[in-house]
């Protein structure tokens, strides 16, 4: 920022994938009217869904996708000793996402069901933070792009960058959505983090928790007015368990 | 309780006598528009904190922008964020403005990036002020916690380029550690001004410390109080001046002569986004500088 | 002035209704032909049905609205305030353009016209209210300014809503901060008219002076209204109580129950607090400094610098609201902040309304 007198150093980035749909690159990729600028703020060593190189002296890598193979776990423990900053990208980097919902099964049986005579070698799904340490998690399924430049933004200064602490609800306010609850629909909006803008309860689906929980949720009271509202405990469960942000976190007991 | 009976000071004839300007704060304004302004120096008190000169570019709103000790300016860094930093230089200073200001959340990890030439914006000044005025005539106690040190400043700066309008002046000055000591440099300076009393302490003085150890209040001890001729200034953590005040309470001092700083994150200084709202008070409007009688009655505030 | 006709051969009577506030009558076929002269002068904004809740009531909004037919005159209240179109989520209050180690600020705070057509008593007060904060306190706004002035505010009466409080607050009446008000006095209306914009718009379709008859029609129209009135909390002496009742145990019952998910705030008319950030655009070229609607039941409201929340609790932060409401603003503006409405009350999922939450305050002291 020259008018800062900071130079802004063009980080080295380098994007990997695991587990996962490959959504969240593909969102960094996204957003044509900021492309440039956004492939001009940091210098790409390493991004296979958009570039050819495969450099290894990256600065800051985004991980994308849970961990679920022993190779996973090894490449990730590699990408972790060269990065100085590692980002979760993602809400299957940041909790496991939908592939989690694989260890409430039996693991031999999941692989026969997808993989029938020819199961394939597979671990319980893991977060990366569950793996190696992690400086920065982006949730979302897909992650917001405008977040991720803001963040990136952050990261080229190097100044400290905050998420939004509070609930959904707030942006569907913002956004003149009829509350889905008052519809008699199941929304996790009021325990589930904000910054989505709240784009699935303006198209009419209630929220799933893709960002997980926002921060200091009164669970208690909101299992009590989603029972109240005629939700049965597995219901809510089965939500919450979507995306793997309330992972520990169980209305009723059971699952 | 002593003191019970204490006249209010209502006898100044000057101040009551002045007109008030009655256009200043209801006149509809431009209220985003900020002083553009340049860092024009920088300097490094401790590891958290720098202080910075900042001055207005241009020369006619230089002179224009005047402020009282005790008073804030809106930081704003065109396209990161706005702070609240109080003012810790003096008054009388026209040509820049001095802000004291520690790394502590996203506008001012920038700004603790930023380089001396950087250009920054500013509103204000906003709030109310040490009552300097008042405090004529009279002894002055000038008591600062950690960063309290920063707002106090100005106040230190004014008393002791006004000795004369004072009486006895001690400034007691007490942090965690030595190395959290701001403005270490200016110490001896303030000491050698005739009829001033400076005393540190620190709470963990470690390795080459000479100085004294304790809490701040230790050193109100030994300091002779004529509390019905005494005004005190208390700028530092809620925890440090809830004591301080207290101990200054027993020893006499009426609360309405006792003066603390608020710290709030305003977002607007104007008493619009009520951010810094404690019931029905404005830290930035009604405060940040509050009596001890109105700081203890905000309930949260301590 | 055009309306005063007095009577040939009686003395000469200063016409009723003359004085801050003019009164005429309209007639009913006149009114459509008034509200589509609004809309083809300006944006219009009306409540309109958006569906339907899950006890099979209708919802309302005020949302844009281009033909007379989308307008729905007889909803109830609407989910969401008026405020938003004062007061909007997000604002841009100033723009940044960075060259060559400078930058050049830009403000604007030009408003289109705009109307709001269809407003209830209630929502004129919280502009009242607002207007208190962001044009006759210190530092004026003038992005609310350029708001306020350039909205045309047409009123009107109506039966009292569901689980509203307004009679507590004195929010069922309105005197002033219109254009027009209409009340329903059969075969017309009897219309407040508060600017002369909203006399001449009148004039044009045929208002006509106020007879005796059409007073005595408009005083018993508003003596129905008044006797259909449910919930009447007396809100005596509450500042003093919310003071007496800081540590109750009420607080933290209620506490409990909070999502701390600032719905309450956002619909409503009066929560103004907010929060201020800049973004800046990917090719470091541009920023911009904005204005959000925050609320104080938000979990992050007190945060400050380092990260220290002074309201760490959902019990502090609804008790918070509760005094401003209550207390705070009576301290300030003489009156409280908030019009009884039950905007809140309605939309808070965990079923926290404040006539209940008062109604218990007021029982935990009485003797």
């Amino acid at each position: 920022m020259r008018y800062l007198h900071i130079d802004s150093p063009r980080p080295r980035i380098a994007v990997f994938d695991f587990t996962d749909c490959e959504g969240c690159e593909l969102q960094l990729a996204n957003k044509e009217e900021t492309l440039v600028p956004f492939l001009n703020a940091v210098e790409i060593v390493n991004f296979r869904e958009i570039a050819t190189g495969a450099g290894e002296d990256y600065e800051i890598a985004f991980v994308e996708g849970a961990i679920s193979r022993s190779d996973e776990v090894e490449r990730l423990k590699a990408i972790r000793g060269k990065a100085r900053l590692l980002v979760a990208l993602g809400s299957c980097a940041c909790f496991g996402g939908v592939n989690r919902m694989k260890n409430a099964y039996d693991l031999g049986a999941a692989n026969a069901e997808i993989y029938g005579r020819t199961p394939k070698e597979t671990l319980p799904v893991r977060s990366v933070k569950e793996v190696v340490p992690v400086d920065l998690e982006i949730p979302g399924c897909p992650v917001s792009k405008d977040e991720v430049e803001r963040i990136v933004r952050h990261l080229v200064l190097d100044v400290p960058f905050a998420f939004h602490a509070y609930p959904v609800c707030v942006e569907c306010k913002q956004r003149f959505t009829t509350c889905l609850m008052e519809k008699g629909q199941l929304c996790l909006g009021p325990i589930v983090r904000a910054g989505c803008e709240a784009p699935c309860p303006a198209g009419g689906l209630g929220c799933w928790g893709c960002r997980g929980p926002a921060e200091a949720p009164n669970l208690e009271e909101f299992f009590a007015l989603a029972r109240e509202r005629g939700f049965t405990d597995q219901e809510i469960n089965e939500r919450m368990a979507f995306f793997g942000g309330f992972e520990g976190v169980v209305v009723g007991g059971t699952r | 309780m002593k003191n019970l009976l204490l006249p209010y000071e209502v006898t100044k004839e000057a101040e009551m006598a002045e007109p008030l300007d009655f256009n200043r704060r209801s006149r509809l304004m431009n209220t985003h528009r900020v002083f553009k302004a340049e860092i024009s120096s920088i300097t490094q008190l401790t590891e958290k904190e720098k202080l910075f000169h900042i001055r207005i570019l241009d020369p006619a709103e230089r002179q224009r922008f005047t402020f009282l000790p005790g008073q804030f300016v809106m930081v704003e860094v065109p396209g990161y964020g706005e702070v609240p930093i109080s003012i810790a230089g003096s008054a009388s200073n026209r040509g820049f403005i001095e802000l004291c200001i520690r790394r502590a959340g996203m506008v001012t990890s920038v700004l603790h990036r930023a380089k001396a030439g950087a250009r920054v914006g500013l509103r204000g000044p906003f709030g109310t002020s040490f009552p300097v005025a008042m405090m004529k005539d009279h002894h002055v106690l000038l008591i600062a916690g950690g960063l309290g040190l920063a707002p106090l400043r100005s106040a230190i700066l004014h008393v002791t380029e006004n000795r004369s309008d004072f009486r006895n002046v001690h400034i007691l000055y007490g942090t965690k550690s030595p190395d959290q000591l701001l403005f270490d440099y200016q110490y001896e300076q303030w000491r050698r001004v005739d009829g001033v009393n400076l005393s540190i302490i620190v709470e963990e003085g470690g390795d080459g410390w000479t100085g004294e150890v304790g809490l701040v209040t230790r050193l109100l001890d030994r300091i002779p109080i004529e509390p019905d001729r005494t005004y005190a200034i208390v700028c530092g953590p809620p925890v440090m001046f809830k004591f301080v005040c207290n101990k200054l309470g027993e020893l006499g001092i009426p609360m309405r002569r006792m003066f603390v700083s608020l710290e709030r994150r305003m977002h607007c200084g104007m008493g619009k986004c009520c951010r810094c709202n404690i019931g029905s008070t404005f830290t930035c409007k009604d405060g940040p500088v509050f009596d001890y009688w109105t700081a203890i009655n905000l309930k949260e505030a301590i | 002035m055009a309306c005063g006709t007095a009577t040939r051969g009686r003395p000469p009577r200063r016409p009723r209704g003359e004085g801050f506030t003019l009164y005429k009558t309209l007639r009913k076929e006149a009114f459509r032909s008034v509200v589509e002269a609004i809309l083809a002068g300006s944006e219009g904004v009306e409540p309109r049905r958006v569906g339907t809740d899950r006890h099979g009531k209708p919802i309302h909004q005020f949302l844009p609205v281009e033909r007379f037919e989308d307008i729905d005159f007889s909803y109830d209240t609407t989910e969401f305030s008026a405020k938003t179109y004062f007061l909007p989520f997000r604002e841009r209050l100033s723009t940044y353009r960075f060259s060559d180690g400078d930058w050049e600020q830009e403000t604007r705070y030009r408003a289109e016209p705009r109307a709001l057509i269809g407003l209830h008593s209630c929502d004129i007060h919280a502009l009242l209210k607002l207007d208190k904060v962001f044009a006759r306190d210190w530092y004026p706004s003038p992005y609310y300014l350029s708001r306020r002035r350039n909205t045309f505010i047409l009123g009107i009466d109506h039966d009292p809503c569901e689980g509203a409080f307004c009679r507590s607050l004195g929010t069922d009446t309105v005197t002033h901060g219109f254009d027009l008000f209409l009340t329903d006095i059969g075969e017309s209306y009897f219309a407040a008219v508060g600017s002369d914009r909203g006399l001449s718009l009148i004039d044009r379709f045929g208002a006509r002076p106020i007879t005796d008859e059409d007073s005595h029609r408009y005083v018993a129209e508003r003596k129905r209204i008044a006797a259909l009135m449910q919930n009447d909390l007396n809100l005596n002496n509450l500042p003093n109580l919310l003071d007496i009742e800081f540590k109750s145990p009420i607080w933290e019952k209620w506490g409990a129950k909070c999502l701390s998910c600032g719905t309450c705030a956002m619909v409503c008319p009066t929560c103004y607090c907010h929060g201020v950030y800049e973004r800046i655009s990917m090719d470091f070229q541009e920023g911009a400094k904005i204005r959000q609607l925050h609320a104080c039941t938000l979990v992050d409201f007190a945060v400050v610098a380092g990260g220290h929340n002074f309201r760490p609790t959902p019990e502090s932060r609804l008790k918070y609201r509760y005094y401003h409401q209550h207390r705070g603003f009576v301290e300030q503006h003489e009156e409280p902040k908030c019009v009884g409405c039950n905007r809140c009350g309605r939309a808070c999922l965990a079923g926290i309304a404040p006539v209940d939450v008062i109604r218990e305050l007021q029982e935990e002291v009485a003797p």
